[in-house]
């Protein structure tokens, strides 16, 4: 066996790369079989070929963490498979956002990697955030009781996923510069002109995020009672003002009182969970296209239905991984703000996976935020890689200042 | 950065348990609720596992078969009247009855529990897959002969159970309707045919709740046998005034039955006593001891979806306690629930669980579900019950329900005439129990609109009890 061939055997990470392949190889070609599309026999090569790029690929470019890869490319990869599976054009169209996904979080990577200064992009992002999400407001169109898309040339864009990365720098910049009040301001701004949009799903994530980078740079207990407070102050505000709030607590607490109607999302999604099982009807062999919004908010339990519980499981400690290796990462670092802006992308993901997955089982009402990395959409794609992408530019900079050290350790070895 | 560290592992372990109460509230719910959303007749997965499989058979507790499947077509039994009597207890292929058989052991019918060799098996042999078949204790003669004797026309329920194991032998509500051949006059009937009222009816219930009022005086107070009523035929709180059955007031004409105690207040069904002894008890008392027989619990029933039971928590005034303590007010329960309560008196204070399956039984034999007996609560302690069956014995020797008696068997019971708002007559009710060690059985009678309690559903228990003990109903 050659050196390099040696070397390569031993990269970590590489048979979890090979058997994730091999997964979604013999899914789509089983589903190629089934349906006989040429699509099918397509995607089982274009997307093993995309998560190759996205794991391999990536780490060649720049020291990366290879697991958080792994992790984010199956969970992105099972997103196309599932909605292919129900829905071939929104799958085909999902494998596109993948692969522009995967370019994402390289360049997002590699903005945290060799940006040394944040203070005028800061500035800047901050700006263009109130901007943007102030366009819907004025463009937008108003879907399930919420006005939070805008439309360019055929494509619906949601602003309010893209000003989550803004928020995630933004407000670990200005509280590693000790500037909370600031960072408070442009926090309530932005929660502001969510609730004006009506999308309080984002908004709770806005707050949680903010709230928890807040603890984290200050470390103040009367901060998390007053937050909490505030947080809790808020909804009761919401549910009052809002009439569609009132309405999704009253199915949550309820949802058989008006199966047929009102509750027929919730209802559907838990009789589809319960009869997936333990071990799901299997790939192909469901028929959750009866649960309303079963690709978008409701896609987890369609994985449920066709995977089964224990896969369920499975991939929630995906997530839990992801959010883990976030938090490692975070302790890693050198700097307070890439310490805080990894803590933040780990709670992002965090959050937003616990709200709607816990709607989704009924644990809290249905808020109609996206799960990261599966849900149908391309916004929530992309903005889900680009925080991996962050995470990953932190991750490679612990790893420079990593190896400057070893360096400098080997030097002054030398000098001597 | 030490404190950084330290708040960032904080954070870390509160994401961390975000985590775990998904993966524990979407376990505990499964397994707690699973089987409910699974029996629901919203599940649309049903409708094509149905294709596939072929419905196993549901057969009565003697054997009996209520339902089966031929070329694809479920066929329910040949005689009428045991169809339209069985009807509300094992379902219907078009889902109209909620709940029932049918649907809540389709889980066992459609094989869904069966194991990856088993279907393997099918598979390599190609034959269409087979669910399992279905035992009930429904006992379809008695259910067959409840049909036969009920007012004809009336709406209403009866409900007759095994008092010691808590097997039900018939959960019955009328009208009922034929499962082969559903006309639109029976969709469209104002009486709701589909609508099981045996479980799922909410009832006022009237005088039948003194048995927890009764039991709760005897829980509270030691001397509850020498307190004394003064009931002068009319008792005025607030805007309420508690009169009892005969009364009418225009003409100025009322039923007094002077001072009386405790026991002969629930033989002759003393509103004004029981009123008076609602409001010495005190709301939270009488609650207390509604909520030990079950009133506000979740029912959580392996075999059976009952409706839930209340006792009111709003608008609790004098005048509204006080016709709690005669059963009036908002206090709502099912038929089913009224049984298990004169059940928990008949078994010294033990209530058993109800129970509708006794077995489910695989093609290849495998048995997979079986009936054990299992203690749903504890309300009252034996001798509580032996004061309460002593009562109950009371009132069908010389109180309100003499119509049920039958000579040389102790038959106990309590009769109900509900007022219900905009009805002409009140429902009857009786429900009941033989004090008898080899014949455990209890039942529940309501007849809706039917009139009084001692006149109306009294004979009827009579009958049922009659016709269980000359056909052998005996241990």
């Amino acid at each position: 066996m050659s050196e390099k061939k040696k070397k390569r055997a031993h990269e970590p990470g590489r048979n979890t790369l090979l058997a994730m392949m091999a997964f979604f190889f013999l899914a789509f070609f089983l589903l190629a079989l089934k349906d006989g599309q040429w699509q099918s026999f397509a995607l089982s090569v274009v997307v093993p070929a995309i998560i190759y790029v996205g794991t391999a690929g990536i780490s060649h470019l720049f020291p990366s963490d290879r697991l958080l890869l792994s992790l984010t490319n199956f969970l992105c990869a099972l997103g196309v498979l599932v909605l292919y599976r129900l829905s071939p054009a929104r799958g085909m169209t999902q494998a596109f956002n993948y692969g522009i996904g995967v370019g994402c979080m390289m360049l997002c990577a590699m903005l945290v990697r060799y940006i040394r200064s944040w203070k005028w992009l800061t500035v800047l992002i901050m700006f263009g955030s109130i901007g943007l999400l102030a366009l819907p407001l004025v463009f937008g169109r108003e879907t399930n009781g919420a006005k939070n898309w805008f439309y360019i040339g055929g494509y619906s864009v949601q602003p309010s996923e893209i000003v989550k990365l803004a928020l995630l720098i933004s407000v670990s910049y200005l509280l590693s510069q000790r500037k909370v009040i600031l960072s408070l301001m442009f926090a309530g701004a932005c929660l502001l002109m969510l609730m004006l949009q009506k999308d309080l799903g984002t908004a709770l994530l806005y707050f949680g995020v903010t709230f928890i980078l807040l603890y984290t740079a200050t470390g103040s207990v009367p901060l998390v009672i007053g937050g909490m407070a505030g947080g809790a102050a808020a909804a009761v505000v919401g549910y009052q003002m809002f009439a569609h709030v009132k309405k999704r607590v009253a199915i949550w607490l309820n949802p058989w009182a008006d199966s047929e109607g009102a509750g027929y999302q919730i209802v559907q999604s838990l009789i589809a969970i319960v009869n997936g099982g333990a071990w799901g009807v299997g790939l192909g062999l469901g028929n959750a296209q009866v649960i309303p919004e079963y690709y978008n908010d409701f896609i987890f339990s369609v994985i449920l239905h066709e995977f089964g519980l224990v896969f369920g499981l499975v991939v929630l400690c995906m997530y839990l991984f992801i959010i883990i290796r976030g938090v490692m990462i975070a302790r890693r670092c050198r700097t307070v703000f890439h310490a805080l802006l990894a803590t933040g992308c780990a709670s992002l993901i965090a959050l937003q996976t616990f709200v709607i997955i816990g709607g989704n089982i009924k644990l809290i009402p249905l808020t109609g935020v996206t799960l990261p990395f599966i849900s149908y959409g391309g916004t929530s794609m992309l903005c889900s890689l680009c925080v991996i992408g962050l995470l990953q530019g932190v991750a490679s900079r612990n790893n420079a200042g990593v190896r400057e050290d070893r360096e400098l350790a080997m030097a002054g070895g030398d000098a001597r | 950065m030490k404190q950084l560290q330290k708040n960032i592992r904080r954070v870390a372990i509160a994401l961390c348990a975000l985590f775990a109460l998904l993966v524990v509230w979407g376990v505990y719910s499964l397994t707690t609720y699973g089987s409910r959303w699974f029996a629901s007749s919203a599940n649309t997965f049903m409708r094509t596992r149905k294709k596939d499989v072929i419905a196993g058979d549901i057969l009565d507790r003697n054997g009996i078969v209520l339902a089966t499947t031929i070329n694809g077509q479920r066929i329910y039994q040949n005689d009428l009247n045991a169809r339209k009597a069985t009807v509300h207890a094992v379902g219907d292929s078009g889902s109209n009855v909620n709940n029932s058989a049918e649907s809540f052991f389709a889980s066992y019918l459609y094989g869904f529990n069966s194991s990856f060799l088993e279907r393997l098996s099918f598979a390599l042999r190609g034959e269409q897959r087979r669910g399992d078949n279905v035992r009930l204790t429904i006992d379809c003669r008695l259910a067959t002969y409840i049909a036969s004797i009920f007012p004809s026309g009336k709406a209403g329920a009866v409900v007759v159970m095994n008092y010691k194991t808590g097997e039900v032998l018939a959960e019955q509500s009328f009208p009922t309707f034929d499962p082969q051949s559903i006309s639109a006059a029976v969709k469209s009937d104002p009486q709701k045919p589909f609508y099981n009222r045996a479980i799922q009816g909410l009832y006022t219930p009237g005088s039948t709740f003194k048995m927890v009022t009764a039991a709760s005086a005897i829980e509270n107070y030691t001397n509850y046998n020498t307190i004394a009523f003064d009931c002068t035929g009319q008792l005025t709180l607030g805007s309420r005034v508690i009169t009892d059955a005969g009364t009418n007031l225009t003409e100025n004409k009322l039923t007094k039955h002077g001072v009386i105690d405790l026991k002969k207040a629930f033989q002759v069904s003393c509103n004004n006593s029981f009123a008076q002894l609602a409001l010495q008890l005190g709301d939270a008392r009488l609650r207390k001891t509604a909520e030990d027989f079950g009133f506000n619990d979740n029912f959580l029933f392996r075999d059976l979806v009952v409706e839930n039971s209340s006792y009111p928590t709003v608008n609790r005034n004098d005048g509204e306690i006080a016709w709690t303590g005669a059963g009036q007010s908002a206090l709502t329960a099912s038929p089913l629930h009224l049984c298990m309560i004169a059940s928990a008196i008949a078994n010294d204070g033990v209530m058993m669980e109800p129970k509708l399956l006794i077995s489910a039984t695989a093609p290849n034999g495998t048995q997979r579900a079986k009936l054990t007996a299992k203690v749903y609560r504890k309300p009252i302690t034996s001798d509580q019950a032996a004061i309460l069956k002593d009562y109950m014995r009371a009132v069908v020797t010389g109180g309100t329900g003499t119509s049920a008696k039958i000579s040389g068997t102790k038959v106990c019971g309590k009769t109900g005439s509900a007022e219900i708002d905009g009805q002409e007559f009140t429902n009857a009710w009786f429900v009941g129990f033989l004090d008898e060690a080899a014949s455990p059985y209890a039942l529940s009678i309501v007849v809706e609109n039917g009139g009084g309690g001692g006149s109306v559903a009294a004979p009827i228990a009579r009958k049922i009890f009659s016709w269980m003990l000359s056909n052998g109903y005996i241990q």
